[in-house]
């Protein structure tokens, strides 16, 4: 029995070996953008792996002012939380009515947007585009709120599907007999179990707001979004990196503290569609 | 309280047909229990009270109001769900309001109703916990409490007990008999459990495959039933079936003896009948005397259960209270000849 649980223990740390190295990997990048927004441009030029000797907060405070990294990021904010209120009402509505109701076109609907799933942003942007332009919505945040539902809502749609899928139908039907009207199921029901469904939801679809590029910077040419405006950062000051590295740090903070607030609910919840798919 | 009845009405999903022209009344202040197989189209039959499946065919009436397109909330009905369908996030105490408060019930009334249905159902020691926090027996009279609180015209029970032991079922049942008795509502109640049909009915409506098979008092089912298939799946042990041919005197042959004609009816000899006698009626001193080999015995402390084979081949079940055979002796099984029941080819009773 020792020798099985020795022999167990030898395979583990064999194994937590290429485990170390992707986690090295992944956490290198975050070390190397912090450590060099605290240099000076002067500092870096010297020496640009070493840790930073007299650290400073003078990128951040210029990335934030010269760079209007302030009124990108309040753009950033106000279509993340624009967008995710609206897909997880639109989601959690859709996915009851799916999940629960019966109406003609039911599967039919659920295949249609599934598929939608399949297609890739890049494959619908020039219609996207000109129905973007024609409606006026070109740098407005509503059009970009709008587009962020339009896009991350099958799958949202999707997950909530399958959870309520899983939860047992006589708690509706004792609901209806009970005389809530469908709203008030909704409401009083389906919103309450759903949400440990729809707090990842909300999770995921603030990381894919937050982090997107492509379809911010073609709704928002003029008035940027935050990961727009640290690509421009990039073209503007290739030569100081350690302002377009404080330009990271910003841009990564809310995600980075949100992931180590809801850590197990974003990885649970992942298995939420998985397993009930 | 009101009475509830089903005319001519029939079910299908898609194209098949589940319940078949069903016409039936259900009396005000009625405890009336529909039983059968699985599959026999009970449940469908009550979510159709309910208004939780569309009738295909026919109308439903609710105290001579007819719903049958009516909302389930309209239609004056609770309903008690065999999952008990509590919404694990609320309280006891919400679990019981919510069809209050969706109707927008003035605070005081709501207080009230729901303190007055925890006292019926000894809950009042239970409402702030959560469902979870609560046994399955606790949870069940939860959902009774549910619906009583809405004052419903008729209680609807969908198999209600089937998720709970064996010891709280047989408790369970009491309770809502003496419920039924207290309250006095029309109460409909589905289960595949013949004894809790027996216990608790004033009427029984058997079904099988969508067809009403027989409706009348548990009593009447059981000494009296229409046909085999009630006469067999009313009673626990089942009843013995045995073949028996009508004989040129117009006697009986069946498991090895014969029998007379038990009924009025003059049989043509040569046809091959059903013969039914109940286990309990195998355990008399006198009458006829079916000579059985003795196969295994239950034994269930106050009674057991004989299982023997006949010269035939026929295996039957008797029940033996005094006298008890052990397995491999011969034994005489006696019954009286009032206890027997013919049936025709096709399972009809012929009296």
């Amino acid at each position: 029995m020792a020798g099985a649980g020795k022999r167990q223990r030898l395979a583990l740390r064999i194994a937590a070996i290429p485990m170390a190295l992707l986690g090295v990997s992944c956490l290198y990048p975050i070390f190397f953008a912090v450590n060099n927004s605290l240099k000076t441009r002067h500092d870096y030029l010297l020496d640009r792996f070493g840790l930073v000797v007299n650290p400073t907060l003078d990128n951040f405070v210029q990335a934030w002012t010269r760079s209007h990294l302030d009124q990108y990021f309040l753009n950033s904010v106000i279509a993340t939380i624009g967008a995710v209120i609206l897909l997880t009402v639109v989601s959690s509505l859709a996915g009851f009515a799916l999940a629960a109701l019966r109406f003609p076109y039911r599967r039919f609907l659920f295949v249609v947007i599934l598929s939608s799933l399949m297609i890739p942003v890049q494959v619908v942007l020039v219609p996207y585009m000109r129905t973007m332009v024609a409606l006026s919505l070109i740098n407005t945040h509503v059009g970009l709120i709008l587009s962020y539902t339009a896009f991350f809502l099958p799958f949202s749609v999707y997950m909530m599907t399958s959870f309520y899928s899983g939860l047992p139908r006589e708690l509706i039907e004792a609901a209806k007999i009970d005389g809530a009207k469908l709203l008030q199921v909704w409401w009083h029901v389906m919103v309450p179990l759903g949400m440990p469904a729809l707090v990842t939801l909300g999770i995921i679809n603030t990381l894919n707001c937050w982090n997107d590029v492509l379809i911010a910077l073609l709704t928002m040419q003029k008035n940027r979004t935050l990961m727009v405006g640290i690509s421009a950062l990039k073209g503007e000051f290739s030569d100081q990196i350690p302002l377009f590295t404080a330009g990271i740090v910003i841009a990564a903070a809310p995600i980075v503290i949100l992931y180590v607030i809801f850590q197990r609910r974003i990885v649970s919840g992942i298995a939420v569609g998985a397993v009930k798919g | 309280m009101a009475r509830v009845e089903l005319q001519h009405v029939s079910k299908s999903f898609g194209s098949t047909e589940v319940v078949h022209d069903v016409s039936l009344s259900i009396e005000e202040g009625e405890f009336a229990v529909f039983v059968g197989p699985s599959g026999c189209g009970k449940s469908t039959l009550l979510r159709m009270i309910a208004g939780l499946e569309e009738t295909s065919e026919g109308d439903v009436l609710i105290g001579d109001r007819n719903v049958t397109d009516d909302e389930p909330a309209d239609r004056g009905v609770a309903m008690v769900f065999q999952s008990y369908a509590l919404y694990p996030h609320m309280s006891v105490a919400d679990n019981m309001s919510f069809g209050l408060r969706m109707t927008h019930r003035p605070k005081p009334e709501i207080a009230e109703k729901v303190a007055k249905a925890a006292k019926i159902l000894r809950l009042e020691d239970y409402l702030q916990r959560k469902p979870a926090q609560l046994s399955g027996g606790q949870r069940q009279r939860v959902a009774i409490g549910r619906a009583i609180v809405r004052d419903p015209q008729v209680f609807l029970f969908d198999e209600p007990l089937s998720n709970l032991d064996a010891e709280l079922r047989v408790q369970m049942r009491v309770e809502l008999s003496k419920l039924h008795k207290m309250l006095g509502n029309t109460m409909i109640y589905v289960t595949h459990d013949q004894t809790e049909a027996l216990t608790m009915a004033d009427r029984i409506v058997v079904l099988r495959g969508g067809h009403v098979e027989q409706v009348g008092a548990p009593i009447d089912l059981y000494q009296d039933p229409d046909n085999a298939f009630v006469a067999g799946f009313i009673g626990s042990p089942r009843m013995n079936f045995l073949t028996a041919t009508v004989q040129p005197g117009g006697k009986l042959a069946a498991g090895g003896i014969e029998v007379d004609n038990p009924t009025r009816v003059a049989l043509e000899p040569g046809r091959v009948l059903q013969l039914g006698v109940r286990p309990e009626h195998l355990d008399e001193s006198n009458g006829y005397g079916l000579d059985a080999s003795v196969e295994f015995v239950e034994m269930l402390g106050s009674t057991s259960y004989v299982h023997a084979t006949l010269p035939t081949g026929e295996t039957v079940i008797a029940e033996r209270r005094a006298v008890q055979p052990r397995s491999g002796e011969r034994a005489t099984l006696r019954f009286a000849p009032t206890s027997v029941r013919l049936f025709a080819e096709d399972g009809a009773r012929i009296r």
